[in-house]
């Protein structure tokens, strides 16, 4: 059945708005927004896993570079929301375009730590030189204007239209995996050095594809940024990066639905067991060995072959 | 040179001290069928990885009309028309035979020209999928549009690889060991589609059985321990007392 809803992007889409809606109107939709902005970046991060089969351990860089591309933005700038949702996602793609040359060329652990090491290496320079600009430790405080309905300090607002970029996004997603770029993307990750003898230039399409993550996982940066009304270093922190590896593991790599399943229940068991359990962190240690071990697909994998 | 389509100057390729091709000068004419053969390990499959861009060589130079293209990529010598099949048949098993000819068709036609087309376009339209079914007839593997290109025998994984390179539209079409692993029935089928290509554009074969190539080409040369030993009229080289050295004992000989 979820290959079924897979296959058909309308109906992909209806299931994403009403899986959050339930979600949100069941629980709280303030908490649930914190789930779709992790799902967006899920996604983005899935379009260099899932779809390039490259692992990155430092995709909390192209996030941070999205928080602080709005943060600063509207600090200096002008403080509109959407031109600093546009420079989130244009610091993601600069950064995408800036390190994806080199960094496409890297396999495996390679590229995993290359990513951890630039990661790091952003996290410091936002932490110890640029602190004069970033607020260091503390971070910035941000406001943003308002017109009338579109007022981003309502919460009830940014459920709306964080949703709309989520679907958005899974729209995109959909629409790539879809086009002949979906079939060149399946056939490079098989191998790549026979796609190469068919014509196609590998090298820029891999930097395209790794751009298209990194400015997804900007705008989720952004939409962090503008959610919590302030940027600070936890939202470029390395060690952060393995919260979306996680939660794209547990859902499943390669397609939305699986990315949508691990982003929900990767903040489920953030929000909910962090009530129960102090260190609820072992308990995703635990998880993440029974998916390593038994559930190589994860979530999705397990409910699409019911 | 000049009157050659494709051509090496002096090429060399060594991997850690063993020399795989060794100073080869050689040159494809237009429209030739050519046969290169030689022993297991000759450096036959190297010398083809020089010509369409696997890998450089250390030294010499590759010729392509008259134009120099010994740092050229690989993905623009096929564009160019330089086109080639791998010994290890190579095509993509996780994904069904039609989108294999797709990858191969998509980006000739319009679609890849225009950019938004190949990033948000249908991959399956009327247009490209009546190309596809028609290059697949090629090689009589219409029917078999829908199979995941796992389910498909060796045999026929090797007449989709074939079908694909002549999707390509090829100047020059390399050929490595097209027979290998093959049925008798297979052998035959795929010398036969060889034989109407023959004068359409340049094609040359590697192969180390000699046998299968004397009827299908014009010419044959023989490469031994990464050198070219000699060049010319099929039924001339396997008399050759140099060839026949290198082969000795080892392959099935039949001077005519
Ligand atoms: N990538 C490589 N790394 C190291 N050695 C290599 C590599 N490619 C080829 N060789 C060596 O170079 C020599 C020539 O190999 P090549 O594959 O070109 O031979 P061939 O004539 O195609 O043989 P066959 O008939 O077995 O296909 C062999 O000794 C092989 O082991
Ligand atoms: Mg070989």
């Amino acid at each position: 059945m979820l290959k079924r809803i897979e296959q058909s992007p309308p109906l992909t889409l209806l299931v994403v708005a009403a899986a959050f809606f339930v979600y949100g109107y069941s629980t709280s939709l303030f908490k649930i927004t914190d789930f779709i902005i992790f799902t967006i970046f899920v996604l983005g991060f899935d379009m260099a896993y899932g779809q390039m089969g490259k692992l990155s351990f430092g995709h909390m860089l192209y996030y941070g570079a999205g928080s602080y591309g709005a943060g600063l933005c509207a600090i200096h700038v002008y403080p509109d929301p959407f031109l600093a949702i546009l420079a989130g996602m244009i610091f993601g793609a600069a950064l995408g375009l800036i390190l994806g040359p080199v960094l496409v060329k890297l396999k495996g652990a390679a590229f995993a730590l290359s990513n951890l090491a630039f990661n790091q290496l952003g996290y410091f320079l936002v932490l110890v030189p640029f602190a004069p600009v970033t607020g260091g430790e503390d971070g910035i405080s941000l406001s943003f204007n308002s017109y009338g309905f579109i007022d981003f300090s309502d919460f009830n607002f940014r459920f709306y239209f964080y949703l709309a970029c989520l679907l958005g996004v899974v729209f995109l997603y959909q629409r790539f995996t879809r086009a002949p770029y979906g079939i060149f993307l399946r056939a490079t990750k098989e191998n790549e050095i026979r796609v190469r003898f068919l014509g196609y230039n590998t090298q820029v399409f891999k930097v395209v594809t790794f751009v298209i993550s990194t400015t997804l996982s900007g705008l989720a940066g952004a939409l962090n940024a503008l959610n919590l009304q302030f940027t600070n270093t936890s939202l470029i922190d390395p060690t952060r990066s393995v919260e979306v590896i996680f939660a794209a593991l547990m859902g499943g790599a390669g397609n939305v639905l699986g990315a949508v399943m691990g982003g929900m229940a990767f903040m489920t068991i953030r929000q909910y067991l962090a009530d129960y359990l102090v260190r609820w962190e072992m308990f995703l240690g635990i998880a993440l060995l029974f998916i390593a071990f038994k559930l190589r697909k994860g979530l999705y994998g397990v409910l699409a072959k019911g | 040179m000049s009157e050659h389509i494709l051509a090496t100057q002096g090429v060399s390729k060594a991997f850690d001290g063993l020399v795989a091709t060794n100073n080869v000068t050689y040159g494809l004419f237009p429209g030739e069928t050519a046969g290169i053969i030689g022993p297991n390990g000759a450096g036959k499959s190297t010398f083809f990885n020089l010509l369409t861009g696997y890998y450089p060589p250390d030294t010499g130079q590759v010729f392509y009309h008259g134009r120099e293209i010994t740092k050229l990529p690989a993905w623009d010598r096929v564009n160019l028309g330089l086109v080639r099949t791998f010994q290890l048949v190579s095509v993509f098993d996780t994904m069904t035979v039609l989108e294999n000819m797709m990858l191969a068709r998509m980006r000739q036609g319009g679609s890849y020209a225009s950019k938004g087309r190949f990033f948000f376009g249908r991959a399956r339209r009327k247009g490209l999928d009546d190309e596809c079914f028609k290059a697949l007839a090629t090689m009589g593997l219409e029917g078999k549009a829908g199979t995941r290109t796992s389910d498909l025998s060796y045999g026929e994984k090797r007449e989709l690889e074939i079908a694909i390179a002549l999707s390509l539209n090829p100047q020059v079409l390399l050929l490595d060991e097209p027979f290998a692993g093959l049925s008798l029935v297979e052998i035959g089928n795929i010398s036969e589609v060889i034989k109407k290509l023959k004068g359409k554009f340049t094609i040359a074969i590697v192969e180390h059985k000699i046998s299968k190539l004397m009827d299908l080409v014009d010419r044959l040369s023989v490469i031994n321990e990464g050198a070219l030993v000699c060049s010319g009229e099929p039924r001339e080289v396997i008399c050759d007392p140099l060839v026949r050295e290198c082969y000795w004992g080892k392959e099935d000989m039949v001077c005519y």
